[in-house]
């Protein structure tokens, strides 16, 4: 009896032991020639992008235009033109083709508009090595007219809490702060908020996040709100201007949607360039990278910022003062400050 | 929590207890058969294929280096049960068109098995295994998802056939073992859920899932053969692991082929009733 069971029980593992080797979990395959690699990124992107809706994008039929494009015997180089091509319909800076010999990339979003921040004239304001201070990724300094002035450049590089301290006791004694994020195409999230933690004495919602639960276009989590904890450390009481252009984008952006919030701040310049999908990285067959936004970061209205926001006080650079080595926004926010801000 | 989990996650916590009990008490066992602990350590290098759409769609392929260490023993309250300790740790280096990806994990086991003499020198073995994983696959290229977490507890049904034979003059014994998941919890990032919004923002509903045959169908099997050279005993082996999940509209799998090396040792437990030392001879303290 025990030997038909132990008969029995052998059959039926191997029973299970072959459905296992038969049943696989695959994806879809793709050859590694032109029409592959199109297909493939046309499906990464199909089914993880997140603003086909909002953006009102018909992904199918940019498929149909641009599979006539594709030849089996075109050229690597020519391939990755039509595919940034096709990429660029997105709209979206974070939405990138990296290759050995090419980025694509769409910048549109700061391109087609003003730039509003001239590097050579801001590096005027801050004048000459021993004129101002570097913490990390800060240079700050304290103008005559006693405003401080923070250049964040890039999110990119870090801050941190030790920093923060620094500069924030260095300046103490200024009237109000400049912090000027133009130019800052964005980085670290956490950059973000570490800064901006700065300027608030009470915990604020600062907006949402949802992630695509599926492939589908509309597959999308229940947005959770994301909130601003008040820093632990010193913390700014005092007016504060933050200078956008539209090259202020993805986690700068983020950092604009927070401090709009925040008391004693103003948001001076020009729009920001958007860029709130957090992007996540897939890779092509013949070993090409593509970038795209996967999960999207919405305001405390509940609304899309992807296209930049807008700023209290509306801004620009004049051609006159250009010429004459002036920062017109820099002037306008230290003008604003002395004045008591707000 | 899910009411279904709750129920498991107290079935995998009795298991465990009863398990470790057992294992608890054996050492303080009197009964002979369990006294004696067939251990074996193996080094194993072979060919990994790893799939992970939340990292990307590509199934990239390398090589992979193991360790395991396996006890075997019986219970001493059934002289047909025996126990069956084996954890594994793995690192694999896949890649694609000269881009690497890594992948690691270490797995536990830990069940027993009733024993069926089939003949006087064909075992076949049937029972449980508490299956334990913890592991990654990072891709070093990508952005806000550079790195797919991987951690599942599974119940395993398990079987074995022990055949010893002699070959020339030399003892031998071939072992075929195969481990199926039968139903388990695993975590899995959402579809699109970035590590920010799951580590920094602290959202982290629908990453831990049920799993069982429908959206986890994995199968570890390993076959060795021990052998003596000398005073040594070897075992050689080879071991294919096939890992497999459909959780969150995310693919994963990973295909492991692997040839290992080691040694057998057989250790007799006792135990010191009366508090007296161990001879100089033997005490390596």
């Amino acid at each position: 009896m025990k030997t038909r069971i132990a008969y029995l029980l052998a059959v039926a593992a191997l029973a299970f032991a072959a459905i296992s080797i038969s049943s696989c979990v695959k994806e879809d395959e793709f050859d590694n020639t032109p029409e592959g690699n199109f297909e493939l990124l046309w499906k990464i992107i199909d089914e993880h992008y997140c603003f086909f809706e909002y953006k009102d994008i018909d992904w199918n039929e940019v498929h149909d235009r641009y599979a006539r494009r594709i030849t089996p015997e075109m050229p690597s180089k020519a391939l990755f033109e039509v595919l940034g091509e096709m990429l660029a319909e997105l709209k979206d800076g974070h939405v990138n083709l990296y290759a050995a010999h090419d980025v694509a990339a769409y910048r549109k979003w700061y391109e087609d508009y003003p730039s509003n921040f001239n590097d050579s004239i801001a590096r005027l304001y801050l004048g000459k090595t021993g004129d101002y201070m570097t913490a990390a990724g800060i240079q700050y300094k304290a103008f005559a007219d006693n405003i401080g002035y923070i250049r964040y450049a890039s999110f990119s590089d870090g801050i941190g809490d030790g920093n923060l301290n620094e500069v924030l006791s260095s300046l103490a004694i200024c009237d109000g702060l400049i912090i000027d994020v133009r130019d800052n195409g964005g980085g670290s999230l956490d950059n973000a908020q570490r800064l901006a933690a700065r300027f608030t004495d009470k915990r604020v919602m600062t907006g949402y996040i949802m992630h695509k639960t599926g492939p589908g276009h509309n597959e999308f989590s229940e947005p959770q709100p994301v909130w601003l904890e008040p820093s632990q450390h010193i913390r700014w009481q005092k007016p504060v201007v933050v200078l956008t252009n539209r090259h202020s984008y993805s986690a700068t952006n983020e950092f604009v949607n927070m401090m709009r919030l925040l008391p004693g701040v103003t948001i001076m310049g020009d729009k920001t360039g958007g860029g709130s999908g957090l992007p996540f990285s897939a890779e092509l067959l013949n070993s090409w990278s593509v970038r795209f936004s996967a999960s999207p970061v919405l305001d405390v209205a509940r609304q899309h910022i992807e296209w930049g926001i807008d700023p209290d006080i509306r801004v620009d650079m004049t051609a006159e003062d250009i010429r004459a080595n002036r920062d017109t926004m820099i002037e306008a926010a230290r003008e604003l400050l002395r004045q008591g801000g707000v | 929590m899910n009411p279904m989990l709750s129920r498991l996650a107290a079935v995998v916590a009795l298991s465990c207890a009863y398990i470790y009990m057992v294992y608890g008490q054996s050492l303080d066992t009197d009964t002979v058969p369990s006294r004696y602990r067939v251990v074996a350590t193996t080094f194993g290098a072979g060919r990994q294929k790893v799939l992970d759409t939340y990292l990307t769609p590509l199934q990239y392929a390398g090589p992979e280096v193991s360790v395991a260490r396996e006890t075997m023993r019986f219970t001493r309250f059934n002289k047909d049960l025996s126990v069956q300790n084996f954890f594994r740790i793995y690192a694999a280096m896949p890649g694609k068109n000269g881009y690497d990806i890594y992948s690691g994990l270490v797995n536990w086991n830990y069940g027993m098995h009733y024993q069926f003499q089939l003949r006087y020198n064909l075992k076949l073995l049937v029972g449980g295994l508490g299956d334990l994983n913890a592991g990654f696959v990072y891709n070093p290229r990508n952005s806000n998802n550079p790195a797919s977490a991987k951690a599942f507890v599974d119940l395993d049904a398990s079987a074995m056939l022990i055949y010893r034979f002699k070959l020339g003059r030399c003892h031998l014994t071939a072992r075929y073992q195969a481990n199926l998941p039968v139903m388990g919890v695993m975590f899995s990032p959402d579809y699109g859920s970035s590590y920010y919004e799951m580590f920094y923002l602290g959202y982290r509903d629908n990453t831990v899932k049920f799993t069982s045959l429908h959206n986890h169908l994995s199968l570890r099997q390993m076959v060795t053969l021990d052998f003596p050279c000398r005073r040594v005993t070897f075992r050689a082996g080879y071991y294919w692991e096939i890992q497999q999940s459909h959780v969150n509209n995310l693919k994963t799998h990973t295909y492991s082929h692997s040839f290992m090396l080691g040694f057998v040792r057989n250790l007799r437990l006792f135990r010191d009733k009366h508090g007296r030392q161990l001879p100089s001879g033997v005490n390596p303290f």
